[in-house]
């Protein structure tokens, strides 16, 4: 097989915008051929490190990393607009690039006269644009817009006009960055069917994206950049899982942050006093100390007479572990701990799961269970375990409280701290049960689901 | 150098299909249309005709009618004039483009040179009809010589083109560029003899000699004043002179344009 794209020990450094430079900098581009030659380090910026990587003639590769991590960088290398500033790049074969949103559409002009621009810049001539032009509109869909200005389109207009010329020019290479991702459903599985076509003709595509489903779907190979450098390159499915992985990471890190920030919060702030409105005072001043004004508009995060008290919340996985970032349907443990100030023979401990949209997810009290208190002193750590958390994947908010049995509130939190889950499955909404489908011989299916029987 | 060439050649279609657009641009929705793109020179025309018939009369030798004259030095000069400007401004213009798009970026300066020649060549039947009606009244003016007149339009492409291609570049550097260049071209104006013949001045020899040796575009006007208007071939050292800045502009421009294309698209 032969390689369509080389790449070898590349860097990328940019110019950080130095106004007081620009002999220095003309005097570099003359020279050296580069903005930055004659710059010191601190003045330039390292887009791309020691990034290397093959791709095979008839393969797809992707590009995965955060925003910042230099895919796009990458990709204008690639397409040719950017030179290395070292390493070395080899492209074999006519290249088309879906760079930017838009990019290369003049806006004053129809849509027609933008297809024919863009097809000269992509390498066609009048009569071989002449010859697929009827096939670029069908494909875009916007024969009644054809002869309008382009600035009239919407930016999925914009991306079908775009993809549809690009596709048309037989490129042996497809460069495409995230742009598919603006146009509709319909457009969207247009373009992949004609992206399989085309990789189907043994050509090759190299496809930056967020969406990890559609890396899945065409790579055979991914990149994962961070900061500029190789951090995993691979079988899309060991890549993508591990970015999973490191992005729930970070994730579940920065809910650990907030979940401490809170902890402090509540630490300097004078607990739940002998207050009996939720707009107590004090307790209002101690949970926002610096922003006296807006404690009105506020809703009240907590409240209670303060007999006993919610000290802290942590949520633990299998093995103990505090996590704040959760794959559905593994164990939870919702661990309360609760300290009585005084001795009570009246208590209900709860929780309640909330969307951010404020849906009440689950709520859950030893009352509601059947417990009837009969004796509470000093601290304690109370326990909620769920074998099986089987929520959908998003964002979830936690009250804890304390209250007596009639609902009088010992200490009510609000919004306590915030939890996100992740699928392993497929599925919408905020419940994903186990489950499986059944059919009787009625029904043939060309291959039948993988996902079956999971949980 | 040739790799600029190259690419010019490479993405002619593209070269076409833009200074096509860009005269249609400029006529779409004008009610006097391609005329607009007559009214600066024949306005300039109108004024200096004015002045240096009506007010001032100084004795131009070999200038009558003046209208005529000065007729066939300011239309090529109206081509010179904004190819210059709105192809410095070229790439800095079209920023967005370079940036977001894979552009063959030469292709840019190049459409502002072409398209000001075809609105050039749009006026030139009006210079043609003039020199008829001036010859039919008994001047002794134009000839068969006019045959020549495209080659030194495809003497002077060259020239215009490479000055503009390396300014384009440079202005991505220096957005001073197109202040200097406009106001450089002012000046120029009058360093060229458009409105007087080289002659007028030759009390001044020092003058004489840098308009006729450091200003690129003095042979070329005296050539199209020596085809159209004298109804004479060029002297020999007018055509080495268009040659030599011919070579010598385009060289240096397209190999300045091609030293800063790497770079261009961080730059601009």
């Amino acid at each position: 097989m032969s390689v369509s794209i080389r790449v070898d020990g590349l860097h990328k450094s940019y110019l950080r915008t130095a106004p007081g430079f620009r002999l220095r900098t003309l005097k570099s581009a003359l020279l050296q051929r580069s903005l930055v030659g004659g710059h010191r380090a601190e003045d330039t910026i390292l887009a791309l490190e020691d990034v290397s990587f093959t791709v095979e003639k008839g393969t797809a590769f992707g590009v995965i990393g955060s925003n910042g991590s230099g895919k796009s960088t990458l990709l204008k290398i690639l397409a040719g607009m950017l030179q290395p500033t070292a390493g070395s790049v080899e492209v074999s074969g006519r290249v088309a690039a879906l760079i930017e949103l838009g990019a290369g559409f003049h806006p004053e002009i129809s849509g027609r006269e933008n297809i024919y621009i863009n097809g000269a810049v992509l390498g066609l001539s009048r009569k071989e644009i002449d010859r697929r032009y009827d096939d670029i509109v069908e494909f875009s869909g916007l024969a009644d817009f054809i002869e309008e200005p382009v600035k009239n389109y919407s930016s999925g207009m914009y991306v079908r006009l775009g993809f549809a010329v690009a596709i048309h020019t037989d490129p042996e290479i497809l460069l495409v960055d995230e742009v598919l991702a603006v146009g509709d459903e319909a457009f969207q599985h247009r373009c992949l069917r004609r992206i399989e076509e085309f990789l189907a003709k043994g050509n090759t595509l190299l496809l930056v994206s967020h969406s990890l489903d559609t890396i899945e779907r065409f790579s055979d190979e991914v990149l994962w950049l961070e900061k500029g450098r190789n951090r995993l390159l691979g079988s899309p499915r060991r890549v993508t899982d591990a970015y999973r992985l490191a992005v729930a990471d970070r994730e579940g890190q920065a809910h650990l942050a907030a979940k401490e920030a809170r902890q402090r919060e509540l630490e300097e702030g004078t607990g739940p006093g002998a207050g009996e409105a939720p707009d107590d005072e004090g307790l209002q001043a101690g949970l926002s100390p610096g922003k006296p004004d807006s404690r009105r508009t506020e809703e009240p995060r907590r409240w209670g007479s303060g007999e006993a008290e919610v000290l802290g919340v942590r949520l633990l996985d299998a093995n103990g572990q505090e996590r704040y970032h959760l794959v559905s349907g593994e164990e939870v443990c919702f661990e309360i701990e609760v300290e009585a100030h005084q001795e009570l023979n009246d208590f209900v401990f709860g929780i309640g799961v909330f969307t951010p949209r404020e849906v009440e997810v689950w709520g859950m009290n030893t009352g509601l269970s059947g417990y009837v208190s009969g004796r509470l002193q000093g601290r304690t750590k109370v326990r909620l375990v769920c074998p099986a958390l089987r929520l959908g994947p998003g964002e979830y908010l936690l009250d804890v409280a304390v209250h007596a049995r009639d609902g009088y509130p010992y200490d009510y939190h609000r919004r306590f701290l915030s939890f996100s889950m992740t699928a392993g499955s497929r599925g919408v909404g905020v419940y994903f049960p186990r489950y499986r489908w059944e059919f009787d011989e009625a029904v043939h299916w060309e291959s039948p689901s993988p996902e079956d029987g999971r949980d | 150098m040739t790799k600029v060439a190259d690419r010019l050649f490479r993405f002619r279609g593209l070269l076409v299909t833009l200074v096509s657009r860009e005269l249609k641009a400029r006529y779409r929705g004008s009610v006097l249309g391609f005329f607009w793109s007559l009214v600066t020179p024949l306005l300039l025309l109108g004024v200096y005709t004015f002045v240096f018939s009506v007010v001032f009369k100084p004795r131009f030798p070999g200038s009558d009618p003046y209208v005529l004259f000065l007729m066939t030095g300011l239309f090529p000069w109206t081509w010179v004039a904004t190819s210059l400007m709105e192809g410095t401004q070229s790439l800095t213009a079209n920023a967005g483009l370079l940036r977001k798009a894979v552009f063959p970026a030469e292709v840019l300066p190049m459409v502002s040179v072409l398209s000001n020649l075809v609105h050039f060549l749009f006026a030139v039947p009006i210079l043609v009809a003039g020199l008829i009606v001036g010859r039919l009244l008994g001047y002794p003016i134009g000839g068969w010589t006019a045959v020549l007149f495209p080659v030194v339009v495809a003497l002077q492409l060259p020239a215009l083109g490479g000055l503009t291609l390396g300014l384009s570049a440079l202005n991505v550097h220096f957005k001073d560029v197109k202040d200097i260049v406009g106001n450089l071209l002012a000046l120029l104006f009058y360093m060229t003899p458009i409105i007087y013949p080289l002659d007028f001045l030759k009390a001044y020899p020092p003058l004489v000699w840098a308009i006729e040796w450091l200003n690129p575009f003095t042979p070329y006007a005296r050539a199209y004043q020596a085809v159209l208007f004298q109804g004479v071939l060029p002297e020999a050292q007018i055509w080495m002179q268009m040659i030599g800045w011919s070579s010598l502009l385009w060289l240096s421009g397209s190999w300045l344009f091609g030293r800063l294309s790497d770079s261009l698209v961080e730059a601009v």
